[in-house]
């Protein structure tokens, strides 16, 4: 099955991102296709190059990981805008796009999941 | 035509995701999607009529779904318990909508499939 995801929370203060990882992987460990994920409002904040949570799980790490696999990862051009996550300031193996994006992973996949409050 | 619900849960102001699902509509209004607007719990005081939130430094959000009707989307649908737990009717608000009940409500966000909830 195709599946897109979106989400809406940035890192380490709420679970929305932990839980869309964890299901990217369960759901390619299945063989589900994972169509794209949009990085949404606060979202984009889940990218920084300079995360460094010291003894933790490293989430922009684990975002970068998973687009060297070929998921496609776009944070919101937008918002990463408003929030000075500037292009130089992401892990590599992801981009950065409009809600064009989201747009073309609504209509490709045969599902949509999305993380949030 | 694919079909999606945008979903709109929260109160208008003091959060972006109001805001942001309107954004949302109209970033894929232009991609000729079949798109369903909903409201429940707060959300539903994102369309009520005369909002005021000039003290907050924000533009009033309900003013802009009338005009949705002009980017193709015409669909709106209001959890009717949310609107009447609020003291609230459909007289109350900026356009004209559907109104379902939550077993309505559950199936409308079936039929559509893809749910962007905000």
């Amino acid at each position: 099955m195709k599946m897109g995801v979106m989400v809406l929370e940035g890192p380490y203060q709420h679970q929305a991102v932990d839980s869309a990882i964890n299901f990217i992987k369960a759901a390619l460990k299945r063989g589900h296709e994972i169509v794209g994920v949009f990085l949404y409002t606060d979202g984009v904040n889940n990218i920084n190059k300079y995360i460094n949570p010291p003894g933790e799980r490293n989430i922009s790490k684990e975002l970068s990981e998973l687009g060297k696999n070929g998921i496609d990862i776009v944070a919101c051009t937008a918002c990463s805008k408003f929030r000075g996550l500037r292009p130089d300031l992401k892990v590599e193996n992801v981009r950065q796009s409009g809600l064009g994006s989201l747009a073309d992973y609504l209509r490709s996949a045969d599902r949509f999941v999305s993380f949030g409050d | 035509m694919e079909k999606v619900m945008v979903l709109l849960r929260k109160a208008p102001y003091g959060s972006v995701y109001s805001a942001e699902a309107f954004r949302t509509i109209m970033g894929i209004a232009v991609f000729e999607m079949d798109i369903c607007v909903g409201f429940a719990d707060d959300g539903v005081y994102t369309i009520v009529k005369d909002q005021n939130p000039e003290k907050l430094d924000m533009k009033p959000l309900g003013d802009g779904f009338p005009m949705l009707a002009d980017f193709g989307v015409s669909r709106f649908i209001v959890h009717k318990e949310s609107l009447s737990e609020r003291g609230l009717s459909t007289k109350d608000l900026v356009l004209e909508v559907e109104t379902a009940d939550s077993e309505q409500f559950s199936e409308i966000i079936e039929e559509y499939g893809r749910l962007l909830p905000f």
